[in-house]
């Protein structure tokens, strides 16, 4: 009996910090288990989340701080987000290839009939940089503010001398959609432009059509992009979840092997903290706000992908900032502590 | 300081006691109120230990469960002297309020 209760209790002290449960599971566990009625076998619901809530507290050292918890929520919450984000864009790769130009005319021929399409170009990549393929060579344009260059790319081309008045011509399109098993998102007219959005499957069509007195060339443009592919969610939910648990891990780690050393280095650890936060929390926040108003009038069928809410690529420079400032702060914990130095208080 | 931490402190103050030992003195403290779980403790202990108002007293084996002893340091002492004072002078405000608007419930 005890025997099953005391395996299952050391179980729920691995929530414990590794030189904790060396130190002190030993003492842990023997007031469990003279807590424990005679006779029980399971610890009860109430207790194993107590040990688990505790043993996570642990994990972040410095016992009599106040403020060690709301650091970790900040640094686990804006790492889980950007390892999410990573994570949609690994999804985006299940994504089928953009339509080739033939199989966009023979599509553009259908929505709108007797009508010439020029300049359609084969996509290089679903991703792209300057009409590029994301490359070594891209990266001094991506850090250093063209960053917001790098976007879903599509496969578009227009009429230049439409045979049919605008208002007859968003009419075929709009009845040619539907015929042919597309669901029109939007259908906006800003000023002269009548734009319509349009899916099938996961094909996304976009058709601006402007009157003549707009003066625009071509007066017809329409483009093919792809939707958001399903694996992005999956993606993002388990690269959100696993960066978290990564985030948090590597907080508790260096949290303890910062605590208590030398005040120099405490102090250093610390400033790395509030670079790698700042850098991290404030560009996010500022993008996020600026998306947020953008894209409410944007007709899209599909959210734009995670990373652009979070101002990325185009903040990737200041994002690289608190890469390097984290893994510096890393770098001072791995740091051996010196013979007089004490122990995490915690496992002291 | 929290209700608990102040069981926990008074637990200790006539002399030395293990974990479960506080659990069981603070249980006794609180009238049955207050039954502290086993993680909740160690981490209390932990702060305790950090602010200097505990400390390790000594360890024993019994029936092969290790059992540490913690005892109240001077600062937990005086920390506790006042805390006391100052719910004292608390509890004697409000019934001293209490008494002025409701003379015969206190």
């Amino acid at each position: 009996m005890t025997d099953k209760l005391t395996r299952r209790y050391r179980r729920l002290l691995f929530a414990y910090p590794g030189a904790y449960r060396r130190l002190r599971g030993e003492e842990l566990l023997g007031a469990l288990l003279d807590a424990a009625p005679s006779g029980r076998t399971w610890p009860t619901v109430r207790e194993a989340a107590n040990l688990i809530r505790h043993g996570l507290r642990a994990r972040l050292g410095r016992p009599a701080s106040r403020t060690v918890v709301a650091w970790t929520v900040l640094t686990v919450v804006i790492s889980g987000v950007f390892s999410a984000a990573f994570a949609t864009r690994a999804g985006w790769q299940t994504a089928r290839p953009l339509p080739r130009a033939a199989e966009a005319q023979a599509m553009l021929a259908e929505i709108l009939p007797g009508q010439k399409f020029i300049g359609l170009q084969d996509a290089p990549a679903l991703f792209v940089i300057y009409g590029q393929p994301l490359s070594w060579n891209s990266a001094q344009d991506l850090l250093f503010g063209d960053g917001g260059e790098y976007g879903q790319s599509g496969i578009a081309g227009g009429v230049d001398a439409p045979t049919l008045p605008p208002q007859e011509t968003v009419a075929l399109v709009q009845h040619n959609l539907r015929a042919r098993g597309w669901r029109i998102y939007s259908l906006k007219v800003d000023g002269q432009d009548t734009a319509i959005v349009a899916q099938r499957g996961d094909t996304v069509l976009r058709m601006d059509v402007y009157p003549p007195q707009a003066a625009i060339s071509p007066p017809i443009n329409a483009g093919f992009l792809r939707a958001t592919p399903f694996a992005v969610y999956p993606f993002g939910i388990t690269g959100g979840i696993l960066g978290a648990l990564v985030a948090f891990l590597l907080f508790g780690w260096a949290s303890r092997r910062t605590e208590g050393r030398h005040p120099a280095l405490s102090v250093v650890a610390k400033m790395l903290l509030g670079i790698t936060l700042f850098f991290w929390w404030v560009p996010t926040l500022f993008a996020f706000q600026w998306m947020t108003r953008h894209y409410q009038d944007q007709p899209n069928p599909s959210w734009p992908p995670m990373w652009e809410w979070l101002g990325q690529p185009t903040l990737s420079l200041l994002f690289l900032i608190g890469c390097g400032s984290a893994l510096l702060g890393l770098a001072l914990a791995a740091i051996p502590r010196h013979e007089n130095e004490p122990l995490s208080t915690a496992a002291a | 300081m929290r209700e608990p931490t102040l069981l926990i402190l008074t637990a200790m103050t006539d002399g030395p006691r293990h974990g479960y030992g506080i659990v069981q003195e603070v249980r006794v403290l609180s009238g049955g109120q207050v039954s502290l779980l086993t993680g909740t403790l160690y981490t209390a202990l932990d702060r305790l230990t950090a602010e200097g108002l505990v400390e390790h007293d000594h360890e024993e084996q019994v029936d092969g469960r290790v059992r540490r002893y913690y005892r109240l340091t001077a600062g937990g002492l005086a920390a506790l002297t006042a805390e006391t004072a100052r719910l004292r002078q608390l509890t004697t405000a409000v019934e001293a309020r209490l008494r002025a608007v409701h003379p015969r419930t206190v």
